[in-house]
């Protein structure tokens, strides 16, 4: 039986992204969701009523909005068509887009608008994020998102000069792609010369785990709207083909020792799978740009391995030789990444966003060089899930 | 659309005031290995299941990403895992949606929520309200019901006794219900006589706090044999939202409900449901509702609900037979539990209360304050 | 480190030049009242005596502790049950800087702290059990690596048990130094 083919095939017609911002006290919720709406249909050239699905996602407890798709139908523009909520945490983003692309293979609806938000600012992210873990044991140990066990990991295999260089100049990187783009939340305007110094100075928040590589607490939404075939080439020119995505799970963490012992990673799992299927053998050359959903630079640093199913040190060559810099043999987040800007409930979706606007190369100023024929997104939640979103230029696999 | 979808096995445990004794997990566990024996269906990457859709909600769960904590429980390490926030009938379209679009063969849906865990659920639903007006107004889903029941008894002259009438046979149903929450038969007397929680809704008529699980086990037609002799096909789906402030809306205009209803009647191909429909299934957290909602799937008009009733309706359309959720199914639930006794029915399965001939059910869920969001959903034989 | 972005000064913001913005301060609070099942609860009652008790799947034999109701990698019930430990070998710290809040109390945790895993005795790989250390050895106490064929020993350690034990994670207080 295996893998099969679509039903049918669904495009990308429209994007919009708020600007992403530590603070947006100016807008609440549903103004803030609204913002993204009207951007996705003034970017398809559509209004509300070629809507025929709203799909919304978040997390509750970051907010304390019980439901909130209730409410933000006020910004949403849902009023009189079918709704979904689905979550799944940081990885929501990634769900809405996969979920989206069902829905509109399947049949059931022509063109679904998906939406992402967060507004992290009207939480406590860490208490939040620390809120997953189990009330019997676990919630008195973890904090939040933070963990240095990436760093543990990659220290021991490659020593801490090359390690933590690898990472900082991974960060370094990130920074430099955010200033270009006028969405991120962070953009610094660092430079090689500071890598010492930030190695050495930026204050530790769990072990070598320090605040300039952690991701930000951002408020901020994105929406996307994809079609059918059929009404994609009506809506569009150039609609983004969304050609296969894949969601990985794992259990609960109640130890600390995830990754610590060298066995396949759930981004490993997703990308082989994803890729013997769909017949790519060699990703690293089949793809043209990657958007990584990499919660902090340590983390960013070790997944190219396992995303492109590399060995060794072949990822730590290619952030050391800079090509995973844009004008690279393989540009890793022309947007900033998830350093830059973390609305979480958005974050997963905005890397979906970003891909799909290079493949159009109207990214503006953060566009990379050259054509975009092929693109991979990836979405990162909960204990280790991660979800990969294929793009394609062209409609000729 | 070139598939179609089955429902070939669904496990689930005993509707109870209190689970004190499991975590949500240990409730989960005991569907997903029913489901796993009744089918024997596996995880493979190729044949086997490859995502499940869950159903749960962080705010009753008191736990950031819900899912999260029951990954192992619902076999999706490893596996993709989508979880649906919304009352568990949308879970079973989106489903449907994953099968239908090619991405998925077979998927898993499994649902829990543990009401009892919240020392109340009215300040859970308290906080799906806006934190700047209606919350601290102290709206919550009861008391929002109370102003939609206030509105639908006006305009049609549905009263107490009425109420009364529903609430005594949704505990005489229950009682035939297999895995239904066990409560004592009252008399219509008694109902009138219980207090009012918010005027013009009783305690007697509001659904009592429950905890319960389900799995559900779809797959596409062609490869339904696999798993099961007696499948139930899933032939229609729709859903509709409809404004979120309640002034915005009218109460009993059934804008959302309406809407539903035809894109799932056009899925399916019905076109008369009131001859149409053999069997319905109303996700009336309040006794007011069932009238409401009946007029909302169109067999019954517009303001006729009351009419309706006295005319054996309810009977006579063979309406929430399982007791609904009046007698008890937790919210978020409500609309999974609709589909479970649809299932058992058309699988002829459903003991005492068995309808025979049986062809084509409808399960109703709904979220929200007052039917904000709909969903129903179309069941074949 | 942290560039703040001016509201008033970006482009996109330009509405609300004149106007006093209104933020709500609410802390949110419903009680809980979460079940423990059979699994987690015969384990949190050994605590009481002193005991780490691990659930293992009857498949792939792997021991957990705390204990979960099903084996997620062989999707199978766990039903034995082995005694662990108490002491055991650090493999895993998280040296804590970030004072995060425990949401259960609202309270902020004092820093730095060590939240650490420990391969406790009779358990082997990822079995690992995660808990505190005593934060005075935070400088003093190194994790075990294992890297493939590459194998350091982490610092022994042994647990602190409360005085008083109610059947929860406070029953430990932390792990301190096995000499």
């Amino acid at each position: 039986m295996g893998f099969k083919k679509k039903n049918r095939h669904v495009g990308i017609v429209g994007i919009g992204e708020t600007k992403f911002s530590s603070h947006r006290e100016d807008v609440n919720q549903p103004e803030m969701i609204h913002e993204a709406v009207k951007d996705a249909l003034e970017d398809a050239g559509l209004t509300m009523d070629d809507i025929d699905c709203v799909v919304h996602g978040n997390m509750e407890l970051f907010e304390m909005v019980h439901q909130p798709d209730l409410w933000h139908t006020l910004g949403t523009g849902a009023r009189g068509k079918d709704a979904f909520r689905l979550t799944t945490g940081g990885t929501t983003g990634g769900t809405l887009v996969g979920a989206a692309d069902n829905l509109v293979a399947a049949g059931m609806y022509d063109t679904v608008l998906a939406i992402g938000f967060e507004k992290l600012q009207e939480g406590h992210t860490t208490g939040g994020i620390t809120n997953m873990a189990d009330p019997l044991w676990a919630r008195k140990l973890q904090s939040g998102a933070l963990t240095d066990s990436a760093a543990v990991k990659a220290i021991a295999e490659f020593g801490p000069d090359r390690a933590k260089k690898a990472a900082m100049l991974y960060r370094i990187i990130m920074d430099k792609h955010a200033c270009l783009n006028p969405n991120s939340h962070r953009a610094f305007g660092l430079d090689w010369d500071q890598m010492a110094d930030l190695m050495e100075n930026s204050p530790p928040l769990i072990g070598d785990l320090r605040l300039i590589h952690m991701c930000s607490q951002s408020d901020g939404a994105c929406a996307m709207i994809l079609s059918s075939e059929e009404k994609a080439k009506q809506q569009c020119d150039h609609p983004v083909w969304i050609r296969d995505h894949i969601t990985i799970h794992r259990e609960e963490t109640l130890n600390l020792c995830v990754n610590h012992y060298p066995n396949e990673t759930t981004h490993r799992f997703a990308a082989r799978h994803l890729y013997e299927r769909n017949g790519i053998t060699d990703p690293l050359d089949y793809f043209d740009v990657f958007e990584m959903y990499d919660p902090s630079a340590w983390w960013g640093a070790d997944w190219i391995r396992d995303f492109f199913l590399l060995e060794g040190d072949a990822h730590y060559r290619l952030i050391e030789e800079k090509e995973i810099m844009r004008g690279g043999k393989m540009p890793i987040n022309p947007s900033g990444g998830v350093l830059a800007a973390n609305p979480i409930g958005a974050t997963a979706m905005v890397r979906v966003a970003e891909a799909a606007k290079q493949v159009r190369g109207n990214a503006g100023p953060h566009q990379i060089p050259g054509t975009v024929n092929h693109a991979i997104a990836s979405s990162f939640g909960g204990t280790m899930w991660t979800i990969l979103i294929m793009l394609e230029k062209e409609l000729n696999w | 659309m070139t598939r179609n979808v089955s429902i070939c096995a669904m496990a689930q445990i005993k509707n109870q005031p209190a689970i004190w004794q499991h975590r949500f997990q240990g409730m989960l566990m005991e569907c997903f290995e029913s489901i796993m024996e009744q089918t024997q269906v596996t995880f493979d990457m190729d044949t086997g299941l490859r995502n499940v859709v869950t159903c749960s909600d962080d705010v009753f769960d008191a736990r950031t990403i819900s899912d999260a904590a029951v990954t192992d429980v619902v076999g999706a390490h490893f596996r993709g895992e989508e979880k649906v926030a919304q009352d568990g009938i949308s879970a079973l379209g989106y489903a449907m949606a994953c099968i239908l679009s090619g991405h998925d063969d077979l998927i898993l849906v499994m649902g829990h929520c543990k009401e009892s865990q919240s020392e109340s659920r009215n300040m859970c639903t308290n906080l799906s309200f806006d934190p700047f007006y209606s919350r601290p107004l102290g709206l919550d889903y009861l008391n929002a019901a109370a102003f939609q029941a206030r509105a639908y008894m006006e305009e049609t002259g549905l009263t107490d006794a009425h109420l009364a009438d529903i609430v005594v046979r949704s505990r005489q149903n229950g009682a035939h219900t297999r895995h239904a929450r066990e409560n004592e038969q009252v008399t219509a007397k008694e109902v009138m006589a219980s207090p009012l929680v918010a005027d013009p809704i009783r305690q007697m008529h509001h659904y009592p706090v429950t905890d319960w699980a389900v799995g559900f086990l779809l797959c596409c037609e062609e490869r339904a044999h696999e798993f099961t002799d007696n499948p139930v096909r899933l032939t229609g789906f729709g859903s509709c939202m409809d404004s979120y402030f309640l002034g915005d809306r009218d109460l009993t205009a059934h804008f959302a409900l309406k809407k539903a209803c035809a894109r799932a009647y056009t899925m399916a191909g019905i076109t008369d449901p009131e001859k149409e429909l053999d069997l319905v299934e109303l996700n009336d957290a309040c006794a007011y509702q069932l009238p409401l909602w009946a007029e909302g799937i169109g067999i019954t008009g517009k303001a006729r609900g009351p009419k309706w009733m006295e005319a054996g309706g309810m009977d006579k359309h063979h309406v929430n037979l399982s007791g609904g959720m009046l007698n008890g199914n937790p919210l978020m639930l409500g609309g999974l539990a609709r589909a479970a006794y649809g299932f058992t029915q058309l699988q002829g399965t459903a003991g005492i209360n068995q309808v025979t001939g049986l062809q084509r059910a409808l399960a109703h869920g709904t979220t929200g304050a007052a039917g904000q969001h709909h969903a129903v959903l179309i069941l074949e034989k | 480190m942290e560039k703040e972005m001016n509201v008033t000064d970006n482009d996109n913001f330009d509405t609300m030049a004149d106007q006093e913005l209104i933020v709500l301060r609410k802390t949110i609070s419903v009680d809980q009242k979460f079940a423990t099942g059979p699994v987690m609860g015969k384990f949190l009652t050994a605590l009481k005596d002193k005991r780490i008790l691990a659930i293992q799947c009857p498949e792939c034999g792997r021991l957990q502790s705390p204990p979960r109701e099903m084996c997620a990698i062989c999707r199978v019930r766990n039903r034995e049950w082995v005694e662990i430990g108490p002491r055991g070998e650090m493999r895993m710290m998280e040296y804590c800087y970030y004072s995060s809040p425990d949401p259960l109390t609202g309270e902020s945790r004092e820093t730095p702290y060590g939240a650490i895993g420990i391969l406790l005795d009779g358990c082997q790989k990822e079995e690992v059990f995660w808990h505190l250390l005593r934060p005075e050895h935070l400088e003093m106490v190194e994790m075990g690596i294992v890297m493939g064929d590459r194998v350091t020993r982490g610092t022994r350690l042994r647990p602190v048990w409360a005085q008083e034990r109610s059947g929860s994670i406070d029953d430990i207080k932390y792990f301190e130094i096995d000499e």
